[in-house]
């Protein structure tokens, strides 16, 4: 259910990306933020630190990411919207409780805004090199929804679906920006009033994981009085454990994949421009979309029919809609600031296409005028 | 409208702050979209820093600047390694008081020396603001009130006080020394 939060300070202003969230993540309804303050995440934690408690809320700085992970899950179990914000190598510490997270189904946010890696990596330069950590950086099965803004104000709408989205499913919602969206400063419009999901919580509490035909389970408040069981062992939809006993295992194992991957139309979103009659398709995600844009109307210009599609929410792979709007085109172009990762989804999605990896490294982001260049490039190889 | 401004210089001289004031008084003042990015500041401090603010009054899709249609210098360093990143019809703004410039510019060169006016109307610290001024002079559709504005609210009370008339100052500057001596030629 929907509820509309009146919003302070609406009006426009140029704010940083990482501001943005965070303010968001106040008119979201988070009230409790625990992190480890990281470059180039670091802002997040310091304008929550201050504005958390003019709203009633509590903020930690823990000793570690592990910690705060852990931190910002207990506190949801306790009534608190919790989100953390991080970026690289706290994500990696944060793996095993991200897991938790998603087997003890707590909708929690966690930011990660990614600079370049492995290790201690690049600090200060943007890369996108973590998509594959955010889904697949924990051990075991299960699936996680992940956002990728590509704008000041998109990192503020995102940010307030990323806490929808994880009441609606129970789950754990990664925000994947990167470090040129987060240090960016951009006008923003902050709406009068925001939209926010509000689960009911269920009052029969013999059954607190009862699911719902989505696979999803109900909201359970604690302070009801019931008796729950809340920990990292998979469990029955009493809450006890079920670790032991195969059959029942396998359909946890199910439910909680099902409840994100049977719900992929409803968690597709994807945005596209010139696609109607394009015969080369960038497929792009993040800030890099902002060049691809560029590079798109540059080749328009040349006469070159190009076309751009941008994913908003990367995972789960939207792959029905992908092929639905590019399964009959030839070229496809994924540019991303990674070794190319993204591209073997596209490449499985689009068997029938030609899919080429434009990757860059070293925490640039591509300018247009080189993507311009590839499109040319493969234009002129599909006239020959 | 689009006007992609690059800002280079040594950092602590306060490269990051221009282009966020710049920002601020672009997209608040003026209602312009803007996207203000930089070379992340605390690593770079006294090393080579570098910011950049597109202003538009569509929307922005490159949030960066290929070649600059303004270009600010306030070292030498910063000038050499970005001075062909300029379009051929460019401005280009330098701190006179550091920077050499070459006679093959890709733009029209405006010399302003602000670190001498800092140094010996001002304090040190001021010499961006002053740079700021003679640029708010140069760039289009920004009014001299609006970056006044965005620098009364960047700073408090006795800072912004010495940074506005540094301001002044940059800005009377380039009014004086070229807009006036234009018109004296014109006339």
């Amino acid at each position: 259910m929907l509820r509309k939060e009146v919003t302070e300070n609406e009006g426009e202003k140029v704010i940083q990306g990482n501001e943005a969230c965070a303010e968001a993540a106040i008119h979201a309804g988070c009230r409790f933020f625990a992190g480890y303050p990281i470059t180039p995440s670091t802002e997040i934690i310091e304008y929550m630190s201050e504005a958390i408690f003019k709203n009633d809320g509590m903020f930690i700085q823990m000793e570690d990411e592990i910690s705060a992970m852990c931190a910002i899950i207990g506190a949801r179990w306790g009534g608190k919207k919790s989100m953390t914000a991080t970026s690289g190598p706290g994500f990696t510490l944060m793996q095993e409780a991200l897991g938790y997270g998603v087997v003890s189904e707590t909708p929690v946010v966690v930011v990660n805004v990614q600079r370049g890696g492995p290790a201690t990596g690049q600090p200060t330069f943007s890369s996108q090199q973590d998509i594959y950590q955010a889904k697949y950086g924990s051990h075991g099965d299960y699936e996680i929804i992940c956002l990728t803004p590509s704008s000041v104000q998109e990192m503020y709408d995102f940010t307030i679906k990323a806490f929808n989205l994880s009441e609606q499913y129970r789950t754990p919602v990664i925000l994947l920006a990167d470090e040129i969206i987060g240090h960016m400063r951009e006008r923003v419009s902050i709406p009068d009033s925001v939209e926010i999901e509000e689960k009911e919580a269920i009052e029969k509490c013999d059954e607190p994981f009862r699911r719902d035909k989505n696979h999803v389970p109900y909201a359970v408040d604690f302070f009801k009085g019931c008796n729950i069981l809340v920990e990292g062992q998979l469990h029955d939809e009493k809450g006890r454990r079920i670790g032991h006993l195969a059959d029942k295992s396998g359909q946890f194992i199910q439910n909680i994949t099902r409840k994100i991957t049977d719900n992929c139309a409803e968690l597709t979103d994807i945005r596209h421009m010139y696609i109607e009659d394009a015969e080369i398709l960038l497929i792009a995600y993040g800030s890099v979309v902002r060049s691809a844009e560029r590079a798109v109307k540059t080749a328009r210009e040349k006469g070159i029919k190009a076309g751009l599609i941008k994913i908003n929410i990367i995972w789960p792979f939207p792959e029905k809609e992908i092929f639905r709007l590019a399964g009959h085109i030839k070229t496809v172009i994924v540019p991303e600031m990674n070794m190319g990762k993204y591209c073997r989804e596209i490449e499985r999605c689009l068997k029938q296409s030609k899919v080429i990896s434009a990757p860059k490294l070293g925490g640039n982001i591509h300018q247009p005028s080189e993507l311009a260049e590839i499109i040319e490039k493969e234009a002129a190889l599909s006239y020959e | 409208m689009r006007k992609d401004i690059r800002i280079a210089g040594a950092g602590g001289q306060g490269v990051i702050l221009t282009s966020v004031l710049l920002a601020n008084a672009y997209g608040i003042k003026e209602h312009f979209n803007v996207s203000q990015t930089q070379s992340y500041g605390p690593e770079a401090r006294g090393g080579a820093c570098k910011a950049e603010v597109v202003v538009s009054d569509s929307y922005i899709d490159y949030m960066k600047v290929e070649k600059a249609d303004i270009f600010i210098a306030f070292n030498q360093l910063g000038y050499e390694k970005y001075k062909n990143e300029t379009k051929n019809n460019g401005i280009i703004l330098i701190n006179s008081s550091l920077v050499k410039t070459d006679p093959d510019n890709n733009g029209l060169v405006y010399e302003l020396p602000a670190t001498e006016i800092a140094e010996t109307k001002f304090k040190p610290f001021t010499v961006n603001i002053i740079m700021l001024g003679g640029l708010t002079k140069l760039l289009p559709k920004l009014q001299y009130h609006s970056t006044r504005e965005a620098i009364k609210a960047g700073f408090k009370d006795s800072a912004a006080e010495i940074n506005l008339a540094a301001f002044d100052e940059g800005y009377r500057y380039i009014e004086h020394y070229y807009f006036k001596q234009l018109q004296k030629n014109c006339s």
